[in-house]
């Protein structure tokens, strides 16, 4: 049975022990600090979190890149910490499979996150130590909430009860901006209670299990829960929950480090962002929705949990790698079993690699089509590599051999015009319109004709064996 | 106090530092840009809003009309 967190703290005590977390004691300043130190630390190829613990003018800690490297991301799993992604990707689809496991609901009392209330003079930066990320933010931005919210026609509706991460601008002691795109699951319940002009109850969890963290980024179903997928991807284990005080209907992770508890103020549109986005570009001022804070409940001494994000990679990319490439394979897999892995990982999937065996000539084409019909691939992505079974797709050095070796320009690259684009790309023109580029690296194969096959190399016979006392020698080195 | 974005005079401080007297933070009622007392904002050209450019800002997502 893999490890399971109870929440944030487990998590970060595993990260410590495995080197993967530091602190920083010396007291900094609010900007440029924190935000510079997620950037630097996701920009390493081991980058551990940072945990810092004294932040000039706050009385609390902060912690940032928590899943800002595969490290931090298998150990998420409760797998060892120098898991291939690939491994990865393929145990997430094992546990994916045993959804549903529905919540274990715990009484108010079980629950740490109610171990403090605040109703009255709320200020959220007596609670969270509040900082700018990038330099033309607009404002102070939490930018790794767990949301939940209910649709107001089916209120009981556990299914329908939605945990989704929201960019959320602080605009005031008791008042945030959040972004909720159409798209988006939260739009779609906003849009039934502003019909009625009436608000939309939200609680907003900060410093969660990191499962949770990474269940609010995916996009599953409306339909779908999240916490339920918490606990098949902890192989099983259902994970705990609270009501929330405010809202009978919502529930929040039992373990969170702070819940912030209001309701979205209907009809309302004022000046949110700019923010600097995954893309590594900023998305510019909107007029988008404000949430009035009615109540907080924290844990004592609360961690605020934030994410840098910007020029990729940066700890959002990793969050949103295998997160976004699972529900894409499951998707083509169940028309073409001959897919072996899907790499979504670039980009939020703008950029994609499909490994697959060929079943016929031309087969790659197809497959490329298939992901461009799906609901994330159709609007998101516009690159599609697809590679051969025997190729790694999360391995660029293969990908690029692939690349190298199998396309012939003038039949394997493909051009689609005027197809669905995803805006926040700033080379889609019209934003929200693009051309999709397929380009197919794998081996031809009957009816396509293939006039130079070549034989692919074998390792040597013993390369296994070499390579393990090749690895006792440099490990008795290193004991010297 | 001048807003760095918008240039509007309607500024107000919104909270002082919890711990200290060591920083406050500081809103513009028009545009809501924020900023702490310790920094020192350049809005970008680009960034810039007028109440002019706010009132043709896009709406995020649009507001449905009213049952009846
Ligand atoms: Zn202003």
């Amino acid at each position: 049975m893999a490890k399971v967190y109870k929440d944030l703290r487990e998590f970060l005590q595993t990260l410590e022990e495995e080197g993967q977390l530091v602190r920083v004691k010396e007291e900094v300043n609010p900007e440029p600090d924190i935000g510079a130190a997620g950037r630097a630390a996701s920009s390493m190829p081991n980058g551990p979190a940072v945990l810092f613990e004294n932040i000039k003018g706050y009385k609390g800690s902060v912690v940032t890149n928590v899943h800002g490297s595969w490290q931090n991301h298998a150990l998420m799993m409760g797998m060892p910490k120098d898991t291939p992604t690939k491994e990865q990707f393929e145990e997430l689809n094992a546990r994916w499979d045993k959804f549903p496991v529905p919540p274990n609901v715990v009484s108010r009392e079980e629950a740490p996150c109610k171990e403090n209330v605040i109703t009255e003079d709320i200020n959220l930066f007596e609670v969270l130590p509040l900082y700018r990320i990038n330099e033309q933010d607009g404002g102070f931005f939490i930018s790794k909430a767990s949301v939940i919210s209910g649709d107001p026609d089916a209120l009981d509706d556990f299914g329908r009860q939605n945990v989704g991460t929201y960019r959320i601008q602080v605009k005031d002691k008791d008042r945030i901006g959040i972004q909720a795109l159409p798209m988006h699951d939260i739009a779609v319940q906003l849009a039934k209670a502003e019909r009625k002009n009436e608000p939309l109850p939200v609680a907003i969890a900060l410093g969660n299990n990191p499962l949770v963290t990474f269940m609010a980024s995916t996009p599953v179903g409306y339909s779908q829960n999240e916490y339920e997928f918490v606990g098949a991807l902890q192989d099983g284990v259902p994970t705990d929950i609270v009501r929330a005080d405010t809202a009978e209907h919502l529930f929040v992770p039992a373990g969170a480090e702070v819940v912030l508890e209001g309701y979205i103020i209907p009809r309302v549109r004022v000046v949110e962002g700019p923010f600097g986005e995954f893309p590594g570009s900023y998305s510019g001022s909107r007029l988008q929705c404000e949430i009035q804070v009615t109540r907080i409940t924290h844990r004592t001494d609360p961690i605020f949990e934030n994410l840098y994000l910007g020029m990729p990679w940066t700890e959002i990319d990793y969050l949103m790698a295998l997160n976004t490439s699972v529900p894409l394979y499951k998707q083509i897999k169940e028309s073409f079993p001959e897919v072996v892995a899907v790499n979504a990982m670039y980009t939020h999937g703008i950029g994609v690699i499909i490994s697959t065996k060929c079943r016929y000539g031309g087969y790659g084409k197809g497959v490329a089509m298939r992901l461009l019909s799906t609901p994330h691939g159709m609007p998101y992505s516009k690159i599609v590599i697809v590679v051969d079974e025997f190729v790694d797709p999360f391995n660029l050095e293969q990908v690029m051999w692939a690349l190298t070796t199998r396309v012939l320009p003038h039949k394997d690259v493909t051009m689609i015009e005027n197809a669905p684009g995803m805006p926040l790309d700033p080379s889609s023109n019209p934003a929200g319109m693009t051309t999709k580029l397929i380009i197919d690296a794998t081996t031809p194969v009957a009816p396509e004709p293939n006039p130079r096959a070549v034989e692919l190399l074998k390792d040597p016979v013993g390369t296994a064996e070499w390579t393990t006392i090749i690895k006792g020698l440099q490990a008795a080195m290193d004991e010297k | 106090m001048k807003c760095p974005r918008c240039d509007s005079e309607n500024t107000r401080t919104m909270v002082k530092s919890p711990v200290g007297d060591v920083w406050e933070v500081y809103v513009c009622e028009v545009c809501w840009y924020s900023w702490r007392s310790t920094e020192n904002p350049v809005v970008l050209p680009k960034f810039k809003l007028t109440e002019e450019s706010i009132a043709a800002l896009g709406v995020i997502p649009p507001i449905p009309p009213l049952d009846v």
